[in-house]
Order: structure tokens, then C-alpha cells, then sequence
């Protein structure tokens, strides 16, 4: 069942951020990105294995509907290697051990914001060099990385709260 | 060997994510220079239908200003049919113009998939090979030039767009005729900025930028933007000019293909000109 949930997950997430997301530009080097959510969300105990894969598939998937040949896929297995770490870092090791997955009912929103947060700060921060690639245009890769962030974080956030049933 | 299959085996989830980086890295700086195929792209069939599918429901919320537009296109273009002219010398009829010939086809299409807001911005176009469209070909739309199309798919096409890096298109203003290469820095979707025009030549504020139709790609006078601000670059003998492009590509919809009839012969000309010997 729980596979099953993952897979509609992928594909709800991939089609709401090539065709609804990528559609909503603002400017000032904004990028609303949901789909590393669907990274999040993955169990804490999936293997590492899985775990890249699944994110390079998203992340080719965003790659098609955007036009941006490989550089999603790219940041979100970045992430991916990065996020158990992360949660260590944060978590003591029991209570990720209780969990199946980050529940933003258990932990509470500023946990959340935190964990997933500073995951998105990376990814977004690898993003936007790679697409920018240049020494010079270093103080634009901040901009569009710290102006991006907290739009993507707020939407993370509010899609958790809104759609996510509490665990009890 | 034993040794090796070791130093693999520890380090086999790093071997892993390097190979998933190695991947994706350089499919994309291989194709963000020089796009190959239209698999994995938006030129793709599935995605061009999904895409379509989408675009067929949001244009119905600005076909108001679209008709106007076209409305407008419209009645230019029927001044310009004889029907419209008075003849004035009624000695001489048009039976078939053998001084001009067909240079430029245009191949009308509509863009179901856009952006700005990125660094290298492609559009997807709903005309591919089989209406006729190939790689690096014009487009352009009745405000002015759009891009120029990187890849070719059966049935759409992904056309790189003004708003990107390498773009380095051939422009000249209309008053003087300098001319320069146009480029892209990034940041705002309305203005782009000319490089290598000569510091001695005077400008005008607010002239005219065209298309030089130096390669073909595009006929020679397609408006491209209006010179918004002339900056001196310090410690060489060029402007930095500021162009206001005159097609808005957060909201362009209809498009035209450029398909250029004498692209084979300018081509084997060009290829004739002596190259200069490059001295080491």
C-alpha cells in the first residue's frame, strides 16, 4: 500500500510543478520548486540506493517538462545523498527510528522548517551555480538562492499542514 | 584485486551518486551548448500533446487580446494587397513579377510551453518536421524576433529564445547601421544588451534595433527592440547599449517560423570565402 502511495505521490508532484509551478514566474530570479518534497517524504529507512535512484527519476522527470536537460535531476540527488545525514545532525537517532516518515503533525513546524529547510537552501544553492556557471554572476546565484528559498519552504510547508493527515 | 573490490565496496554508495551526478551533469552541459535530440526535452511527442493539452485551456483566457492583435496584423497586411492600391499609370499590368522571388516562407505556429524567470529560457512550439521545421530556424512573432529553434521534434519543437545565454544574435541599429551581437545577461525578461558597437558612432536614444540578416536565419529589418540606454564600457572603445525588446516574452502566444529558400545557396557561398590562416 505504502508503495502504492509513493508512486501517485511522484506523479502528483512532478505534474504540479512542470505544469502549474514552472507556469508561475514572478521574477527577480524566482523559482518555485515543490518537488524535492517527494525526497523528504521518502522512508526514513529507505535505502541509500533507492533513495538516489528514486531522486534521479524525479528529478529527470522535472528535467523533460522543463527543458533543463539533467540539472534537476543533478540537484536532487545531491540532496538525496545529503538529507540522512541532515537528519542525524538534527534528530537523535531513537526518535527517527520511531518514525516511518517526517510528519510535520509529530514534529511540529519549526522542526519541519528546519529540517527541510536547510536541504532546500542546498539544493537550490547547487541548482542555480550549475545554471549560472560562473564566477562573476556570483552575487546573482545568492539572490535567486536566498529569494527562492522561503517561496519554496512556504509551499512545502503549506502542502504538508494542508494534505497530510495526523499520525496517531 | 582483493584490495580494490574492497575500497568498491566502501565506497560503493559515493561510486554510486558520483555516476548519478556524472550522468546528469553532463547531459546537461552537453546539451545546453548544442541541444542533440528531442528525447527528453519538451519536443518530445508525449510531453508536446500533454503541453498542448494544458495550453488549450489557458489561452481561452486571452483570446480577447490575441484577436485584437491579430485584428490589427490583419488590416496592416490588407493595405498592403493591391486590391487596396489605386493605380495611377494604366499602361502597364501585373501579369507575373519575375523581379522578385520567394526568399522567406513562414511556417505559423503557437508556443504551448514558455518561461523567463531562468537563466537559459526555452519555448515549445506546436510545429515540428512535419510542417517543415528544422534546427536553426528563425522565429519570430508580429511584435518582433522570439528565438531561434535548437531542436526539432516530429510534431513540436523547442526554440531557444531570446532569453538565454548564447543567443549572440546579429543586430544593427536602423539610423546608423552599427552593428553588434545581442545578448542576455539574465536578469530582466524586457531588456537584453548589445556588445562590440563602436564608441565613435553616435546613437540615438530610443532608435530602432533590426535583425541584420547576416546569416539567413532571419530577413534583414526584423524590429528586435528600441535602444533604452548607452553606457560607455571603461577602458574600451565600445558602448554597452541597452536594448528594450519590442516582444514582451512573458506574454507571446503566436509565433512564425522562418524558413529561408536560399539558406543552401547563401550557405555554399559563405563557404567559399577564403579562410584566414590562423598564425600560432
Amino acid at each position: 500500500m505504502n508503495i502504492i502511495r509513493h508512486i501517485i505521490r511522484f506523479f502528483l508532484i512532478v505534474l504540479a510543478q512542470s505544469f502549474l509551478l514552472n507556469q508561475i514566474e514572478v521574477g527577480l530570479g524566482i523559482q518555485w520548486m515543490i518537488y524535492p518534497l517527494f525526497i523528504f517524504l521518502l522512508p526514513i529507512k529507505t535505502p541509500i540506493f533507492w533513495l538516489l535512484f528514486l531522486s534521479f527519476l524525479l528529478g529527470i522527470s522535472i528535467d523533460i517538462f522543463s527543458n533543463t536537460f539533467g540539472l534537476h535531476a543533478s540537484s536532487a540527488v545531491f540532496i538525496a545523498a545529503v538529507r540522512n545525514y541532515w537528519y542525524q545532525l538534527i534528530e537523535s537517532k531513537e526518535d527517527l527510528e520511531e518514525m516511518e516518515e517526517l510528519s510535520i503533525s509529530q514534529l511540529g513546524f519549526f522542526k519541519i522548517a528546519i529540517l527541510q529547510g536547510f536541504l532546500i537552501l542546498l539544493h537550490h544553492l547547487w541548482f542555480f551555480s550549475f545554471e549560472m556557471f560562473k564566477w562573476t554572476e556570483f552575487l546573482f546565484i545568492i539572490q535567486k538562492t536566498l529569494l527562492s528559498m522561503p517561496c519554496s519552504l512556504a509551499l512545502i510547508v503549506i502542502i504538508q499542514k494542508i494534505f497530510f493527515k495526523k499520525v496517531h | 584485486m582483493r584490495e580494490f573490490l574492497a575500497f568498491i565496496k566502501r565506497f560503493q554508495i559515493f561510486l554510486f551518486f558520483v555516476l548519478l551526478q556524472g550522468i546528469s551533469l553532463s547531459f546537461y552541459f552537453s546539451n545546453v551548448n548544442f541541444p542533440k535530440s528531442q528525447y527528453l526535452t519538451s519536443a518530445s511527442n508525449i510531453n508536446g500533446w500533454l503541453f498542448s493539452w494544458e495550453k488549450y485551456f489557458t489561452s481561452l483566457f486571452d483570446l480577447g487580446n490575441q484577436n485584437r492583435q491579430l485584428q490589427k496584423e490583419y488590416a496592416h497586411l490588407k493595405e498592403k494587397n493591391p486590391v487596396s492600391f489605386h493605380q495611377i499609370n494604366r499602361q502597364y499590368y501585373k501579369i507575373e513579377d519575375t523581379l522578385y522571388k520567394q526568399r522567406y516562407n513562414y511556417i505559423s505556429g503557437e508556443i504551448i510551453q514558455s518561461g523567463w524567470a531562468k537563466r537559459n529560457n526555452y519555448f515549445t512550439i506546436n510545429v515540428g518536421k512535419k510542417q517543415g521545421v528544422k534546427r536553426g530556424m528563425g522565429v519570430f512573432s508580429t511584435k518582433g524576433v522570439v528565438g531561434v529553434v535548437s531542436i526539432a521534434g516530429t510534431h513540436f519543437s523547442v526554440v531557444k529564445s531570446l532569453l538565454t545565454e548564447n543567443i549572440n544574435l546579429d543586430v544593427m541599429n536602423i539610423k546608423t547601421g552599427a552593428f553588434g551581437i545581442l545578448k542576455w545577461d539574465g536578469k530582466h525578461p524586457r531588456f537584453g544588451t548589445i556588445y562590440g558597437v563602436s564608441n565613435d558612432i553616435k546613437l540615438k536614444k530610443w532608435s530602432e534595433i533590426v535583425t541584420r540578416g547576416e546569416s539567413g536565419i532571419f530577413p534583414k529589418g526584423l524590429k528586435v527592440g528600441k535602444i533604452a540606454k548607452i553606457k560607455a564600457i571603461e577602458g574600451k572603445p565600445l558602448w554597452e547599449i541597452k536594448v528594450l525588446f519590442s516582444e514582451d516574452f512573458r506574454t507571446t502566444q503566436y509565433v512564425f517560423v522562418i524558413k529561408h529558400l536560399m539558406q543552401n545557396e547563401l550557405e555554399e557561398l559563405i563557404r567559399k570565402i577564403p579562410q584566414d590562416k590562423v598564425e600560432d
